[in-house]
């Protein structure tokens, strides 16, 4: 596993704002993934010595500028996120390819449990199943992310 | 030796095999104490709009590129259309065109039978109000709210409060104004009331939006008031920010419960409220913008026929010029158009029965 260039992680996250801001139909932000989020954790999981808490944190930062929610809504929940993901992340060379899908599964799952507990609390309301779908494309474009950059387990032989 | 060096060392000093810094829970709680003050201090006071509108100003560029995509495609598609389409169009655009003049040749004699009216009366004029045509950048990124996002900003002299329609009816409202965009807030959202009159009966009311379900609630009516499925609800226009008139829902669903001493009312909003590419911004004038001319003869003697015939003609005249230049497609800032034939003829209806009562 190379280092990563600084600038490649700069560039992955200009890129990953640059979807968040793509302005999705109706249909289409329902099964929309959480571009930066998904990004963020990868790095933070693939290249420690670049990404850090604070730097999760500051991506869910843009998010909430580029929603309009309140400020420190998304960021609070995305440094929450890369905490639990920070836990296990020197575990990680040992875990095969379904532990890892399922442990990034409970990442992005708890972000958007986050982010409805939040809601709930400001006096938003329940939103039906469909709530829960972009876990898939979240699933999808953490794929995407490990062909282009490279796995984070170790491979087998070793 | 070993051991030596061991027992020197404190746990925090040693050597990181993994270097990060500071520890990541020492981080989380930094990082989750200065979310939770944004979070605080963005909902009690304003200071972090500033912060907004620098960081919407700097991101314009993004923003632009990222909907570069949708823009080629609505070229190409356009690009394409074909040849016996826009015949087609053009027909159906010409038709309406017609029924429309008729409308508004109707609408301009009723509006200087209305001015002759109530300056006889020395009443207030009608506020007409100014119109921006708006496009729809994108419907929101947050599934949670119903925000629209506009391609007028405060360099358009776009400001909060104003009021959004498009052809058929009320949209929403604008709620936060960025330099280049601005946020509406629509009629379905939890957050929204509009103060609305039933059409048939000029009952009023006050619907509030019902969040995800596209419908809109009227609570505090009890079981007994006249209100019947299918029912016109228009803007009674007594809040000052949506001119009166504007159509707003249609009662879909009412249902009384034993129990309660208020009927449950669902309506259904009129104008499409999330399937549309333009839309008007209008801006209700501060001081009604026409009373100008009544205040320079508050008290005008009843048979002093030419100086009412004279302002008649200048309403006509300001009205014509409003409503005659319809390309919208080089011009997007209407002077004063009325935001659809049918509420403007509303409007004024509306508006007449309150006067005589005056005197």
């Amino acid at each position: 596993m190379k280092p990563v260039k600084f600038s490649t992680f700069l560039f992955t996250m200009l890129v990953g704002l640059t979807f968040q801001l793509y302005p999705w139909s109706n249909t289409g932000i329902i099964i929309r993934p959480d571009f930066l989020l998904v990004i963020m954790i990868y790095w933070l999981l693939q290249a420690p010595y670049h990404c850090n808490i604070g730097w999760v944190w500051f991506a869910g930062l843009l998010v909430d500028l580029s929603t309009g929610s309140l400020l420190g809504q998304h960021a609070l929940t995305f440094a929450v996120t890369a905490f639990l993901g920070l836990i296990y992340q020197r575990r990680l060379v040992l875990f095969n390819r379904w532990q890892l899908y399922l442990y990034v599964i409970f990442l992005f799952g708890a972000q958007r449990a986050l982010i409805l507990l939040l809601k709930l609390f400001a006096g938003g309301e329940l939103p039906d199943w469909t709530y829960g779908l972009p876990v898939i494309s979240d699933l999808i474009l953490w794929q995407c992310m490990i062909i282009w950059f490279g796995e984070l387990t170790r491979p087998k032989k070793l | 030796m070993l051991k030596g060096i061991h027992q020197q060392l404190d746990p925090q000093e040693s050597p990181a095999f993994f270097i990060q810094g500071p520890k990541p829970f020492s981080r989380l709680m930094f990082f989750c104490t200065l979310s939770l003050v944004m979070m605080a201090v963005d909902a009690r006071f304003d200071y972090l709009s500033q912060v907004r509108q620098w960081f919407s100003t700097a991101l314009h560029p993004l923003e632009v590129l990222a909907s570069a995509p949708n823009e080629w495609g609505r070229n190409i598609n356009t690009y394409f259309t074909s040849h016996n389409q826009l015949i087609q169009d053009n027909f159906k655009l010409k038709q309406q065109a017609l029924i429309d003049h008729a409308a508004l040749q109707r609408l301009a004699t009723v509006d200087a039978e209305n001015v002759h009216l109530r300056t006889l009366l020395a009443g207030d004029l009608p506020i007409i109000p100014q119109a921006t045509l708006g496009e729809v950048l994108h419907m929101g990124r947050d599934p949670f709210s119903n925000i629209i996002t506009l391609n007028r900003g405060s360099r358009h002299d776009i400001t909060p409060g104003q009021a959004v329609v498009d052809e058929q009816g009320v949209v929403g409202q604008i709620t936060r104004v960025y330099p280049f965009t601005s946020e509406v807030t629509l009629i379905t959202d939890k957050k929204l009331s509009i103060p609305i009159q039933i059409e048939r009966n000029q009952l009023r009311a006050i619907a509030f939006g019902e969040g995800k379900r596209n419908t809109l609630d009227i609570p505090y009516l009890p079981t007994s008031v006249d209100i019947k499925v299918g029912d016109k609800l228009v803007t009674s226009g007594i809040d000052g920010v949506y001119p009166a008139g504007l159509a707003v829902a249609v009662v879909t669903q009412i249902k009384q419960s034993q129990d309660s001493p208020f009927a449950k009312i669902i309506s259904r909003p009129i104008a499409g409220v999330n399937n549309h590419k333009h839309v008007l911004i209008l801006k209700m004038p501060d001081t009604p913008a026409m009373n100008q001319a009544s205040e320079n003869r508050p008290v005008l003697p009843r048979n002093n026929a030419q100086h009412l015939d004279q302002s008649v003609v200048e309403v006509l005249q300001k009205n014509n010029a409003a409503v005659d230049p319809h390309p919208a497609t080089e011009t997007p800032v209407l002077d004063a158009a009325p935001a659809s034939p049918d509420s403007g003829a509303a409007a004024t209806p509306d508006n007449t029965p309150a006067t005589p009562e005056h005197p």
